[in-house]
């Protein structure tokens, strides 16, 4: 702006961040405790301080460039502290959403994910994506028999799906993530920033798997676990996933899993050794879903200790929360009921799991997940700039 | 007729005292009492019964501070005259008991008392016929304010207001702030209710279009001009209430934010009559606003302009952002301000203009202004609050000019105004040569004192007072100045200023009329009377009077005004004659205080008289009593109703005695005065600077006298102060008139 731009209110910017959740980021009055008590802030030219202001004023431009809301890991010291009530812990989430929204691609998809109001939509694509595909392939109906979820839905669909979905995420992911590093390359950073990208990105990778950020935001520790259960949970059933596709393509070997397969057999070499590999297959996969449904408990349980002192969730927060808990009790039912082997509702509850297995997997680039992608960036290039405190 | 001395032995008193050598000095002068709780009702009627029995009349209570149990020790003051010796505060509290020091000290209060109460004489009560009527200047809020509440107490009003209708500044607000919760809203103006109300009222007679051509008089009895529509009315008042408001700062000063020189550049004051058309539009071309820009302090806290902060363009820019913002929901209002000073409750106005998504304020200063070809303009502010210079388009600009007491002349700038009163200086001819003499310039009350047409000033035209203890009180007795005529603030809290200048109006005629002083010495009846067969002219009591009490008949020879007086006793300590004198204050009372003390003959110890302010450091010696602070046991206090009444011939009196030194422990002076009676502690200070010719001619060190400042809440540096002074008159060695 100093470079001669015109200033113009952008009030309908304004009015959506006060919309979005951040009702209270008016009441700033620039006292600076917030950016005092935070852990995380670099001393120089800290947050959340400024960008409160940058927000009251609707300067859209600087905050989507601004590197800073992606070191906060929202431990709300500053909302607790905040004498005014601005909570600025919840503006810098606000925030953060905005910019996924506003790096999104497709716009419209960063759109339909980023509306609490067209939830219903973004549910309904993979139902009627599913339903169409069922129907075509003549499996629109309750098989008989044994539960098998592939005579359902054959695996081949289901891969065929998600493998794309897969692939068009990471495709998706690319082109954000470089329209974001281009925002966030510019002055006052970007004559700091220069090379030094693997080794800030390995010592990235290795703060977010030892949680060290979490572990200095002093108000509420217990997000640390709950964090950490729900990452791991998710990375567990990541591995989980792969092993089963290779077990599929490279072992071929089709589940249901039939232990005295000749060719598993000759591959593993003993009986023995095929129902280890079995059990440590089925055990690594349960014990992930298990990791990841406590830490969505969990998410609840925070949440609503919180009632609302320091913090306010907003709607894009539950919703996150309740998928994956949904994509948990989903999962671990249709399990149950295939065990009980009740067809009538194993099958339907298998569907509903895929569905919410879809929104958290094609989504990933517009919903609250996608902090995963672009916090990382920011964190990396953060600490290619000298601006990360660790 | 006689003296009764009454001891109390209470509160440590009896114990630390020799109580039978106080009663040989009490018994000298007749009849002297001990008891041992002095304040009960038995220790009281101990008092009466000797006044009923014994004829006594002078009343000597040697007991506590004569600042408490004032309800106990009350006697008819014009009956008796009651004098109190401090043996409790000011000796016993502060010093060793049974110590000889301390006796001697205890024993010279007695003595001081005594004489006191001996040279002092009941006053003669001066009551009077009074006009019941007070003279409101200036029909605006405050104005009619004060008329209303003049007329709800029963009295009568005149209202003299300058323009063709009442309402002033008020009527001329779209809307205003609200004062009380919920603070979200605008509202309507009340004026409107004020001004019916003082129209259709019996006791408010309104003069429109009249200025004041004339006030002549005192209190109780001014005799007041009009010049109404070129017509001259007269009538009388007993008090005035000056409530002649503000105007704004001439904002074609203001070259550096285009005003004039932009269209779309205006006033706050022009942004009112623009919103009153219900939308905002640029002046240029008629379009609606998109963006108002406000700019903050323009022109004020700034030595070039504005000195000062006007209190309350904060309010209104939040205010006419929010007109704004009602106008059109998608227009953005910018306030740049250098402090949001949103006083008192009204913070919570601040935080809900705030919480608009359309009002952006920041810290920051407004480096530049520039035009377009459409004249929207863009203006160049330097955003503190987001660390960058920002270029920021505006349809409309609105520059939050300050408020200037209407005191001002036309033509007078409010940084660069003569001291004391406003005028110009001029060079006059004179015998002894060419002298720059000041003329000050008559404006709106024109009033017939010596002294100047109008009221003195303290700083930027505001009428003197004192802010925090008296802010109503002007320096000319019965006038009283309300709303932002003396300091800049806002309708609602003129509102409460003009009721408060009121109350002090009415209680202005009402003691004068009982002959008694208003504040700060409140009910005092006692009048300073002249002995002018020995006046020989030398105006030193008509210049130093702080009040204006004094006029002079063409010879030079003050001529009373006894109710414009607030007997400080300024004028008595001015007076090389010594002709003025007060029944119960004189020079030849204190004079003789200083006699009946036993001046030590020898000792190492310097032996040091203080004057002091009984308004100030009377009641600092108290804390330091009470807080059992141990001073210096050779001083000798002699309280004084103001150092300004600290007569020369004392100090040589003290010295030729062989005092060792004397210190004058008054108000603090100068722009941030503590002086109950405003010039007190400043004459008495440059009183002493003539000081040096009497010692010169006793041969003793200048530096033998001193005055220090000293404020009620300073009494933890006594210690240090008196030390001091006493260690520095070692020095000098002793006083080598001791003995004589």
């Amino acid at each position: 702006m100093g470079d001669g731009t015109v200033f113009t209110p952008d009030i309908g910017f304004v009015r959506s961040l006060k919309n979005s959740g951040a009702d209270t980021m008016k009441q700033c009055y620039q006292c600076a405790t917030c950016s005092t008590v935070c852990e995380l802030t670099p001393s120089d030219n800290p947050f959340p301080r400024k960008e409160m202001i940058m927000a009251q004023w609707g300067l859209k431009d600087e905050l989507v460039a601004d590197p800073d809301i992606w070191l906060c890991h929202n431990c709300n010291d500053c909302s607790k502290y905040c004498p005014r009530g601005a909570r600025p812990g919840d503006v810098l989430s606000v925030l953060r959403k905005a910019v996924i929204a506003e790096n999104a691609f497709p716009r419209f998809m960063g759109t339909i994910v980023g509306n609490t109001k067209l939830l219903l939509v973004a549910l309904m694509i993979p139902v009627v994506l599913f339903l169409c595909v069922l129907n075509a392939s003549g499996h629109l109906n309750i098989p008989d028999g044994e539960v098998v979820f592939r005579k359902f839905f054959p695996i081949q669909l289901v891969d065929s799906i998600f493998v794309s979905t897969a692939m068009a995420v990471v495709f998706v992911f690319a082109i954000s993530v470089g329209k974001f590093w281009r925002k966030l390359n510019v002055n006052p950073y970007k004559l700091m920033a220069h090379s030094m990208l693997l080794p800030s990105l390995l010592e990235t990778l290795k703060e977010i798997v030892l949680h060290k950020k979490f572990q200095k935001c002093g108000a509420n520790l217990d997000r640390t676990w709950t964090h950490r259960l729900v990452l791991f949970g998710f990375i567990g059933l990541f591995i989980t996933t792969n092993w089963a596709v290779f077990n599929l393509y490279v072992l071929k070997w089709d589940s249901p899993y039939v232990k005295d397969d000749p060719n598993i057999l000759m591959i593993l070499g003993s009986q023995a050794a095929v129902m280890l590999y079995y059990a440590a297959f089925k055990i690594f996969g349960n014990v992930s879903a298990l990791v990841l449904f406590i830490g969505s408990l969990m998410l609840f349980s925070n949440r609503m200790k919180d009632k609302g002192v320091n913090s306010v969730s907003s709607s894009f927060d539950w919703i996150f929360a309740t998928i994956v808990f949904l994509v948990c009790i989903t999962g671990l039912a249709s399990e149950m009921l295939r065990f009980a082997n009740i067809a009538q509702l194993a099958y339907p509850v298998y569907f509903v799991h895929l569905v919410f297995v879809f929104y958290i997997i094609a989504y990933l680039p517009y919903s609250k997940l996608a902090h995963m992608v672009y916090r990382t960036t920011a964190i990396v290039y953060a600490k290619m700039a000298n601006r990360d405190v660790m | 007729m006689g003296l009764g001395v009454y001891i109390c032995t209470d509160c440590g008193i009896g114990e630390s005292l020799n109580i039978e050598a106080l009663q040989k000095i009490g018994g000298k002068m007749g009849n002297c009492k001990t008891h041992p709780f002095l304040c009960s009702k038995e220790g009281v009627d101990l008092i009466k019964s000797d006044i009923n029995s014994e004829g006594v009349n002078k009343i000597v209570i040697a007991a506590c501070s004569q600042r408490v149990n004032t309800d106990n020790f009350d006697f008819d003051p014009l009956l008796y005259v009651t004098e109190r010796v401090n043996l409790r505060e000011h000796v016993v509290w502060m010093q060793p008991p049974n110590d000889p020091k301390t006796q001697a000290m205890a024993e010279d209060y007695l003595n001081m008392g005594v004489v006191r109460a001996s040279k002092s004489e009941p006053p003669v009560p001066k009551t009077t016929d009074v006009t019941r009527v007070v003279l409101v200047i200036g029909g605006g809020v405050t104005g009619l304010t004060a008329a209303l509440e003049v007329e709800k107490a029963g009295y009568k009003a005149v209202v003299v207001e300058k323009s063709a209708a009442l309402g002033g500044w008020a009527k001329k607000s779209y809307k205003t702030y609200p004062s009380r919760a919920p603070y979200d809203k605008l509202v309507a103006p009340s004026i409107d209710a004020k001004v019916q109300a003082v129209s259709g009222s019996k006791n408010i007679t309104v003069h429109l279009d009249s200025a004041i051509t004339s006030v002549e008089g005192e209190p109780g009895m001014y005799d007041v001009e009009i010049d109404k529509k070129g017509a001259k009315e007269t009538f009388k008042a007993g008090a005035v209430i000056l409530a002649t408001g503000w105007k704004p700062y001439d904002a074609n000063n203001l070259v550096q934010y285009g005003y004039g020189r932009f269209k779309n550049v205006i006033t706050n004051v022009q942004m009112e009559d623009l919103a009153s058309k219900g939308k905002i539009t640029r002046p240029s071309d008629g379009k609606t606003a998109q963006s108002v820009l406000f700019v903050q302090c323009a022109g004020q806290r700034d030595e070039n302009h504005v000195p000062y902060c006007s209190s309350v363009c904060c309010n209104v820019s939040l205010k006419q952002a929010k007109y704004v913002r009602e106008a059109n929901p998608d227009a953005g209002a910018f306030i740049i301000y250098k402090d949001m000073r949103a006083t008192g409750v009204y913070e919570n106005f601040y935080k809900a203009m705030q919480n608009d998504e359309g009002i952006f304020l920041a810290k920051g200063e407004v480096k530049g202004i520039e035009e377009e070809a459409d004249a929207s303009l863009i203006v160049i502010v330097d955003n503190q609050l987001l660390g960058k210079e920002m270029r920021i388009r505006a349809d409309v600009v609105v520059l939050a000019t300050g408020m200037i007491s209407s005191m001002l002349p036309e033509g007078k700038a409010v940084n660069s105004l003569t001291k004391e009163y406003i005028g110009d200086m001029v060079v006059k001819k004179t015998q002894d040569g060419e002298i720059e003499e000041l003329m000050p310039i008559p404006h709106i009350l024109n009033l017939k004192y010596r002294q100047g047409p109008e009221i003195p000033h303290l700083k930027y035209g505001f009428p003197d007072s004192h802010f925090v203890c008296f802010p109503y009180e002007t320096r000319r007795t019965g006038i009283y100045a309300a709303g932002a005529v003396r300091q800049p603030m806002d309708s609602y809290q003129s509102s409460v200023d003009a009721s408060g200048a009121a109350l002090k109006a009415i209680q202005c005629i009402e003691l004068t009329s009982q002959g008694k002083a208003v504040h700060p010495r409140a009910g005092d009846m006692s009048f300073p009377e002249f002995r002018l067969e020995s006046c020989t002219q030398c105006r030193r009591c008509t210049v130093e009077c702080p009040f204006g009490v004094l006029d002079e008949d063409e010879k030079g020879t003050p001529r009373e005004h006894p109710y414009r007086c607030r007997r400080c006793g300024t004028c008595m300590g001015a007076c090389p004659q010594r002709i003025i004198s007060f029944s119960n204050y004189s020079v030849d009372m204190v004079s003789q205080m200083l006699k009946s003390m036993e001046v030590p003959s020898e000792g190492d110890e310097p032996f040091i008289i203080a004057l002091i302010c009984e308004n100030d450091a009377y009641p600092a010696l108290d804390m330091a009593g009470l807080n059992r602070v141990h001073l210096n046991p050779n001083y000798r206090f002699i309280s004084l109703r103001c150092l300004g009444g600290t007569n020369l011939v004392w100090i040589s009196d003290a010295l030729s005695k062989g005092v060792d030194g004397v210190i004058l422990m008054g108000c603090k002076y100068g722009d941030d005065y503590q002086c109950h009676f405003v010039k007190g502690s400043q004459v008495a200070s440059e009183r002493l600077g003539k000081v040096q010719e009497t010692l010169g001619r006793l041969m003793l060190e200048s530096e033998r006298v001193t005055q220090i400042q000293l404020a009620i809440n300073e009494w933890d540096t006594l210690p240090k102060i008196m030390e001091e002074f006493s260690e520095k008159l070692k020095g000098f060695g002793p006083n080598p008139y001791k003995g004589f």
